[in-house]
Order: C-alpha cells, then sequence, then structure tokens
C-alpha cells in the first residue's frame, strides 16, 4: 500500500485495468482479437501461462493475444527467460527486442501485468497468472512487441542532448566540482527504455507535441550540467504549454521507472528553474 | 494525409517550434490555487453554519463587510482557477483547432461572465437586500 | 504503406490503475464537478438576490433527496480537491517526489477527504438544530 521503491509489487489488486470497454477509442485496425493457446507438453510440472500481444504486419489481420503455457523448468527466472524459452522451444516468431539482459541497456522495455517494465529484470514469480505481456503503450506495433520508438527517439534529439559550450575548448578538461558532478546524479542514469514516457497518460494524449518524462529528464540533465552555456536557450525551447506544461504531475512515470529514477521530480524542477528566470 | 507522412519525424517533433510562454497560465493556476485555500474554507466553514437558516440571517451575514469582500474575491479567485482548469482539460482532450479553439475562448468568456453575476448577485444583497 | 496499417499498442485499456494515476483522474474530475458546483454556487446567490421566495425554492430543492446526494458529491469533491491541490502546490515547489512520500500522501489526501466530507455534514446537522 506504501511503496517505497519503483520495484516494489503493488500488494492489492482492487482493479486490473481502468473500467472502460476493451476496445474503448481503438481503431479497427488496432482491435485485439483472441488468438491460439500453445500447450505445454503433458510431462510438464511448473507450467505458466503467459498472454502475449502478437502482431504480423505480413498478415493483414488485426493483432491478437495468444496464450503460451511455458514449463518453468526449462528456462530462467525472468519474464525475458521466458518470451526466449517460447520463441527457442514453442514458437520461433515470436518477435521483441533485447540485448543485455541485466537491465542496462533498455530494449526489452514492455508492459507487464499492466505496468511498463524491464522484461529481463522482471522475476516470472512476480508476476500474475497468467502473465499478460503487451508491447509499451500507444506506440505504433511494428511486429508482436516491438513497438516503432521513431518519434519517441526524435523528441530526445530535438533537446540537443550535448554539451553546448560557446566559451571556447580549454587545454584540458571543463572543470566541475564535485558537487556539481553530484547534480546530474539520477538524471544520466537513464536507459532511454521510455517505460515512463509510455506510461504517461498526457504523451498518450498529446505525445506528438508533449516531450514526455523520458525526454524532459534528460533535458533537465543538461540544464543542471554546470559546464553547458546554453541554459536559457534550453530553457526558451522547452517553455511551450505543450512541450513541457502538458506535465500535470500524474507520476505514472516515477512509479514505473525501471532504473529508480524521477523524470516527475526533474519535470518539477525545470518548472522552478522557469519561475526563477521571471522572479 | 500523404504531405504528412512525407515530412521527416524530426520536422513532425518539432511543429511550429516552442512557443516561448504557457508559464502565465501554470503560474495563475497556483496563485488562485493558493488564494482559493483559506477563501474555500470560510466559505465552506460559513455554509455549514448557515444550514437551516432562514433568509433574514442570510441575508444579514452577506451583508456584513468582511464576508462581502470575502465573497467577491472567492468568485473572482474561483472563476479564474475554473477557467484555467477547464483551458487544459479541453486541450488535452480536444486536438482540432476549429474546436478547441472557440471552446477555450467560450470557457473564458463564460467563466468572467459567471463571476460577474456572482459579483452583482452579492452587492446586491449586500446593499439592496 | 505498410506503415499506416500498423496498430497502436493499447493504453488506458491495458495499463494498471496505479495510486498516481488514480489520484490525477479523481482531481481532474472533482474539478469538473466543482465547475458545475460553482454554477450552483452563483445561482444560489442569485436567488438570493432576487428575493426571499426564490431562495426557499433554491433551498428546499437543496433539502431534496436529489439536492442532497449533489451536495454530498460536492463536498466530497471539494475537499478531495483541495487536499490533493496542496498536494499538487507542494510538489510545485519542488518537494515530496520521493515514491513513498508520494504514496503516503496520496493515502492521507484520501482519508482526509472522507474523514473532512463526514465532518462537514456532521457538523451541518448539528448546525441544523
Amino acid at each position: 500500500m506504501f511503496i517505497r521503491s519503483s520495484d516494489e509489487l503493488p500488494g492489492v489488486t482492487v482493479l486490473r485495468r481502468f473500467p472502460v470497454p476493451r476496445n474503448f477509442n481503438v481503431s479497427a485496425d488496432s482491435r485485439i482479437e483472441r488468438g491460439k493457446t500453445w500447450h505445454a507438453p503433458s510431462d510438464a510440472t511448473r507450467v505458466k501461462k503467459f498472454e502475449i500481444y502478437r502482431y504480423d504486419p505480413d498478415s493483414g489481420q488485426n493483432p491478437r493475444i495468444e496464450t503460451y503455457e511455458v514449463d518453468l523448468d526449462t528456462c530462467g527466472p525472468m519474464v525475458l527467460d521466458a518470451l526466449i524459452a517460447i520463441k527457442n522451444d514453442i514458437d520461433p516468431t515470436l518477435t521483441f527486442r533485447r540485448s543485455c539482459r541485466e537491465g542496462v541497456c533498455g530494449s526489452c522495455s514492455m508492459n507487464i501485468d499492466g505496468t511498463n517494465w524491464l522484461a529481463c529484470t522482471r522475476f516470472i514469480s512476480d508476476t500474475a497468472e497468467p502473465a499478460t505481456i503487451y508491447p509499451l503503450n500507444h506506440l505504433k506495433v511494428i511486429k508482436d512487441l516491438v513497438p516503432d520508438l521513431t518519434q519517441l527517439f526524435v523528441q530526445y534529439s530535438l533537446i540537443e542532448p550535448w554539451l553546448h559550450t560557446t566559451t571556447p575548448e580549454p587545454e584540458k578538461e571543463r572543470l566541475q566540482s564535485p558537487e556539481d558532478r553530484g547534480k546530474v546524479d539520477g538524471f544520466y542514469e537513464c536507459i532511454l527504455c521510455f517505460c515512463c514516457t509510455s506510461g504517461c497518460p498526457s504523451h498518450w494524449w498529446n505525445g506528438d507535441r508533449f516531450l514526455g518524462p523520458a525526454v524532459l529528464l534528460q533535458s533537465y540533465r543538461w540544464l543542471i550540467d554546470s559546464r553547458d552555456e546554453a541554459t536559457g536557450d534550453r530553457l526558451d525551447d522547452l517553455e511551450d504549454p505543450f512541450r513541457l506544461y502538458r506535465c500535470h504531475t500524474i507520476l505514472n512515470c516515477t512509479r514505473t521507472c525501471p532504473k529508480q529514477l524521477n523524470p516527475g521530480k526533474a519535470i518539477a524542477a525545470i518548472k522552478k528553474m522557469i519561475v526563477q528566470r521571471r522572479s | 494525409m500523404g504531405g504528412q507522412r512525407m515530412r521527416s519525424p524530426l520536422k513532425r517533433a518539432r511543429g511550429l517550434g516552442s512557443a516561448r510562454g504557457g508559464f502565465e497560465h501554470w503560474w495563475m493556476q497556483r496563485v488562485t490555487a493558493v488564494a482559493l485555500i483559506p477563501l474555500s474554507l470560510w466559505l465552506a466553514a460559513s455554509l455549514i453554519a448557515l444550514t437551516g437558516r432562514d433568509y433574514n440571517t442570510f441575508v444579514a451575514w452577506l451583508k456584513a463587510p468582511s464576508v462581502t469582500v470575502l465573497m467577491v474575491l472567492l468568485l473572482i479567485a474561483l472563476c479564474r482557477h475554473m477557467a484555467l482548469g477547464l483551458r487544459v482539460v479541453v486541450e488535452d482532450y480536444v486536438h482540432s483547432n476549429w474546436a478547441k479553439i472557440p471552446a477555450v475562448v467560450t470557457i473564458y468568456w463564460a467563466c468572467f461572465a459567471l463571476a460577474v453575476v456572482g459579483i452583482v448577485a452579492t452587492l446586491r444583497i449586500a446593499f439592496d437586500g | 504503406m505498410a506503415h499506416d496499417k500498423r496498430p497502436l499498442s493499447p493504453d488506458l485499456q491495458i495499463y494498471r490503475p496505479q495510486l498516481t494515476s488514480v489520484l490525477s483522474i479523481s482531481h481532474r474530475v472533482t474539478g469538473i464537478a466543482l465547475s458545475v458546483g460553482t454554477l450552483l454556487l452563483v445561482s444560489w446567490l442569485l436567488a438570493a438576490a432576487a428575493g426571499p421566495q426564490a431562495y426557499s425554492t433554491v433551498q428546499g430543492v437543496m433539502h431534496s433527496w436529489l439536492g442532497r446526494v449533489l451536495l454530498f458529491g460536492c463536498t466530497f469533491s471539494f475537499f478531495f480537491h483541495l487536499c490533493n491541490g496542496i498536494r499538487h502546490l507542494v510538489w510545485d515547489a519542488g518537494y515530496g517526489f520521493e515514491l513513498r512520500t508520494i504514496y503516503v500522501s496520496g493515502w492521507t489526501v484520501v482519508a482526509a477527504s472522507t474523514a473532512l466530507t463526514v465532518a462537514a455534514w456532521f457538523s451541518s446537522f448539528v448546525a441544523m438544530e
């Protein structure tokens, strides 16, 4: 009930989803249908069901939910291990992004049991029965669990995430005190998995213009970097009713970050900087 | 629709550029909110105390200068806060400019009119009633 | 082009309701309810300005079954929006963003608004004696 950290699972489930129709606001192309069930072999003892979102762009059909029964003795402890076991042993057409398998690359971000997390750091034992796996929310789906992240990355490039300086390069490094370097802690560690942005209702409704928590967190990382000399220009670009001020402090972002970062706090700090420069 | 697809993702993300504004709205929402904390609590307490009282008691209460002033201040802050809040709701959910901009303008005028009506009614009770 | 036919992954239809999102949407819903409440407040002032007959008509409606339900809804909306609004103002000042604080303050808002609503209605019944 009193969550301390984003990796804590909710104790009680009152509602698994908001009380809206299953296909609320969903276009005909995006309607999800029931797919087949892949049963485990009869000698399997520890069987777990996974309901996974599938979409085949070549078939011309709507997306569907397919149920996979996985023998947990044949795969590792993480949800990613189960996905790999499904792909290896059961259905080789299942498609998903993955790389480091240790929670540092951000590739395997997906919606597991209704919240966004990295598949490689979510224990299967911490999932519901059946576990439901969807791609990241409100994004165009390329195939199965692979969403199109182009818009999110292009919004990231919009904030120019590199050091802006006019002062010529010094002989050695640009100096920064340990205290100033400490200010960047909690913001530079973002792995751009976009769990937060795809879980933000404001980004769902205004994702074309609202930058979203991940990008705003990164823009704050550059705003408080003591070596950066374009703070005013960065704030000019951010101060917009949609780019920044669509954030209504919903805080789904902080709740869901797999790296325990705090985009909500960063965005509030940006708003405070804007207050400060007008005072 | 064809033209939209041919635009680069960066072009679409950049849009018409930063408005370099939006702060005033955010700030006024917070300023009116802070003003409304004591004002609305005062109203709630007064309404509770006035439950079941007759017309004359109510008029006598509103005629007191401090009450009249507080009521007028409350109406100003309340209608401003309401207009700003409803504007944000419309901007979030309505995306067509043809619907959004007239809706926002209507909300602003309606809230202003509501404040004027409320203030005029208050002043009439205070000075005539 | 195949890109046009890409389906949109589900969002509100499958995302888990959490304290963060539920309290946020409740803040918005109570805000809209209070906008209706402001209309009622101004009509009540108008009725009072129009004279004792109009005032007692409005009082009668407010004491009816439907009126009491609306009033109870407005009361709870008011206290919830007030308490959660204060929580928002604390966030705007830059404090209270640790997840534990978000959850503790969130549940406090729910408890406080329920308690205040009950207290207000209880006081109202007492005041009527």
